[in-house]
């Protein structure tokens, strides 16, 4: 109940602040100015903030419970993501003075082909990283409240679209800030007080030793909704649906509904199907072994993929524009690196408290409830429900900052790059009735006269809000369907398209003149379809976990240089190649010189856009 | 600094800061030469990241018995996966960020000489 009260009052403080937040921002004249005022450290922990989702808080641990803590280079790598962000793209990026990725794009290489290619991708990493989310959120209220799994996907789904439809969570930079130390007090005080509470880690032969997971001195007692088909690994005797069974090492069983009870000590079997094998302490503790997500080359590939593919997140990258300047960026981009590491140092207790104080989760094949369900199971009674209600809550606002941050820049780029393009290749293939198209053409001309008229606004605005209901739908459905794979996991692929499609577009764009628009685009599209269905593929497999088909699942070491090797043969072959010496004065030349690219305002006034998503027109200003 | 538009002025009172802004030859050098400091200092940390850190999996992987050596009962392949990363890449953050910002001081300074 005190769960429930508190993951409420985070939605509710939510779609409060969003609601805020749109007065705030049509109250102030230059948005810009106003978050430039922003300090670092406030600037850091809002990108921290914006950045940890349910794969931080939830995926990492379920990862680490079900396959070991090889899991763990997942947190490094989100936190390592940032180092690459600070070396390459944070100063330059921050002073070229494009918002969004595809404004990088088509700024860079002037071609609005590849803004429309960037787009399609940035719908595509954006879904991928919702889906998640969504996943997350119906697991924590299933377990707050044992609602159906659905419910939880619904609520969040439209709270996050009421949410971006208002025009909220958009620049509140402070709301951002202030999300992140919730986050960080929620994983991190119920970690250390469970662990005084039960004078360090517990069942260290389970953790580091020989044991396999197994029923605490109590026994185990579970009450199934369904039948389960498990596998034991070592000979057992339980109790099902009050008959004695005996099983073999290796056997499997039909669970039947009803009340399981394993004796004190015995072996707890593992869910069918998930993919998981029992592994005992010394297995589950190597961060590098010899098969499955361990092997030293899916490591190294995750690693390349977290990487490489931070900088290629929408919902990222246009937090880094509340920085005043190129310095500024690189100065908030270190504090980011070390609060994320403060961060990353919790999830890995939940996962190793789970496998000793709640082995049913092997059973059930649930390993990403294990940060919700490690308090109660720890100090049952009213501390560890409380803690547990602390964990949930923050669970549920890392949903909600991340979605809304992703389906900010999902119904920014439908409604400002997709939606335009397609109205007018729809509007030159069909005859219009002449009443629609003289509507249409007033209004279009008076969003062009006015600066921005108010016709315009508004026809944006209902443009962004069906956007927003438009990106958030798929996502929904998807969750929906697929329950069974790991949050992650998902997450992993999302990186990994960013890593092969827009991690090759900014390291080349940004410190290589020769690139050239076709060799982009090219790039880009190989990486981006390599990526994608190498990721297919692993699904339709089922998901390997060894040999050659794991590295499907993980397949960014392959081919993120192959999209490199793309984007430069391309560009090498181009006769023709843009003179870009403007565009590197814009990207590397310091502050206070006098010849910044000044931004003209231009149509930034839509309040429904994040942060500086208008295009912006760029003139070199001379001192 | 003399101030105003640079272009009225004669050809040998150009300043680099003129070079620049008219995007000359002469700019597009300085520029370069500042861009590929950039490079190098981004690669160099870059190879100091990856010898410290790079290394890390493999090391993991070629000794084993870092497992059984067990520090307060917590395997060492364990404190090494999780306690001495986060550190560094502050640490190799926060040098890279103060020769960045030298370098565009050290820019600056040539520029408005």
């Amino acid at each position: 109940m005190i769960a429930l009260a508190a993951v409420a009052a985070v939605t509710l403080g939510t779609l409060g602040l969003g609601a805020w937040g749109v007065r705030f921002v049509r109250t102030t004249s230059d948005l810009l100015v106003a978050s430039r005022a922003v300090s670092r450290w406030w600037n850091a922990a809002a990108i921290s903030g914006e950045y940890l989702s349910a794969a931080s808080f939830l995926g990492i641990a379920g990862l680490e419970f079900a396959l070991g803590t090889s899991a763990l280079w997942q947190a490094l790598g989100f936190t390592v993501g940032y180092l690459a962000l600070l070396l390459f793209v944070a100063a330059p990026l921050r002073r070229f003075g494009s918002y969004t990725i595809p404004d990088f794009a088509e700024a860079r290489l002037r071609s609005g082909r590849l803004r429309s290619l960037g787009s399609v991708i940035v719908l595509l990493i954006c879904g991928f990283y919702l889906l998640p989310q969504l996943k997350g959120a119906g697991l924590a209220l299933n377990v707050v409240t044992g609602s159906p799994y659905w419910v939880g996907v619904v609520v969040v789904a439209t709270v996050v679209a009421i949410n971006v439809a208002i025009g909220g969570m958009r620049g509140i930079t402070y709301v951002q800030a202030f999300q992140f130390w919730v986050k960080l007090t929620a994983i991190a005080l119920p970690v250390v007080v469970l662990l005084v509470h039960l004078g360090g880690l517990p069942g260290r032969a389970t953790l580091f030793g020989e044991r396999l997971p197994h029923a605490g001195p109590h026994g185990l007692r579970l009450a199934l909704s369904a039948p389960e088909r498990v596998r034991f690994p070592a000979a057992a005797t339980f109790i099902a649906d009050g008959r004695v069974v005996h099983v073999r090492a290796g056997e499997q069983v039909q669970l039947p509904r009803g009340l399981l009870r394993l004796p004190a000590g015995g072996v707890v079997p593992l869910a069918v199907g998930a993919g998981e094998v029992a592994q005992t302490g010394a297995q589950w503790s190597r961060p590098v072994g010899g098969s499955g997500q361990a092997a030293p080359l899916l490591v190294y590939s995750l690693l390349i993929a977290t990487f490489l593919g931070t900088m290629g997140l929408p919902h990222i990258l246009v937090r880094f524009y509340t920085n005043p300047d190129g310095p500024a960026a690189r100065h908030t981009t270190v504090r980011v690196l070390g609060l994320l590491g403060i961060f990353y140092l919790f999830p890995a207790f939940y996962g190793a408290l789970g496998r000793v104080l709640t082995p049913q989760l092997y059973l059930t094949g649930q390993a990403d409830d294990v940060v919700l369900r490690v308090p109660a199971a720890a100090w049952p009674g009213p501390v560890g429900g409380g803690l547990g209600a602390l964990v949930a809550a923050g669970a549920f606002a890392a949903f909600l900052s991340t979605s809304s941050g992703l389906t900010v820049s999902m119904a920014g780029t439908i409604s400002h790059d997709i939606w335009p393009a397609l109205a007018r290749r729809w509007r030159a293939g069909n005859r219009l009735e002449p009443w629609r198209e003289s509507r249409w053409r007033s209004s279009t001309a008076a969003a062009r006269l006015a600066s921005p008229g108010a016709t315009g606004v508004a026809l944006r605005r209902r443009r962004f809000r069906v956007a927003a209901l438009l990106a958030v739908l798929p996502p929904a459905l998807f969750a929906l369907l697929v329950r069974s794979i790991d949050i992650g996991i998902l997450v992993g692929w999302a990186f990994a398209i960013a890593a092969s499609s827009f991690c090759p577009l900014f390291l080349l764009g940004i410190w290589w003149t020769g690139l050239s628009a076709r060799g982009a685009l090219i790039g880009m599209v190989f990486g981006a379809v390599i990526a994608t269905s190498a990721i297919l593929a692993g699904l339709a497999l089922g998901e390997p976990t060894s040999g050659a088909g794991a590295l499907l699942t993980q397949p960014a070491v392959i081919t993120v240089p192959l999209a490199f090797l793309a984007m430069v043969g391309v560009s090498q072959l181009d006769a023709r190649r843009p003179e870009a010496s403007g565009e590197m004065l814009a990207l590397h030349a310091p502050e206070g010189l006098g010849l910044r690219l000044a931004e003209s305002e231009g149509d930034d006034d839509d309040p429904d856009l994040p942060l500086g998503r208008g295009r912006r027109r760029e003139r070199l200003q001379r001192g | 600094m003399i101030a105003g538009g640079g272009a009225q002025r004669p050809r040998s009172l150009r300043t680099p800061r003129d070079e620049l802004a008219e995007a000359t030859a002469h700019g597009e050098v300085y520029l370069r030469r500042l861009r590929r400091a950039q490079l190098a200092l981004s690669l160099l940390a870059l190879t100091a990241f990856g010898a410290l850190f790079g290394v890390l999996p493999i090391v993991l992987y070629l000794l084993p018995a870092l497992q059984r050596i067990a520090p307060l009962g917590i395997p060492l392949s364990l404190w090494l996966l999780v306690l001495p990363g986060p550190p560094l890449f502050v640490a190799l953050g926060w040098l890279y960020t103060r020769r960045a910002d030298a370098l565009d001081a050290a820019f600056r300074e040539l520029v408005e000489r």
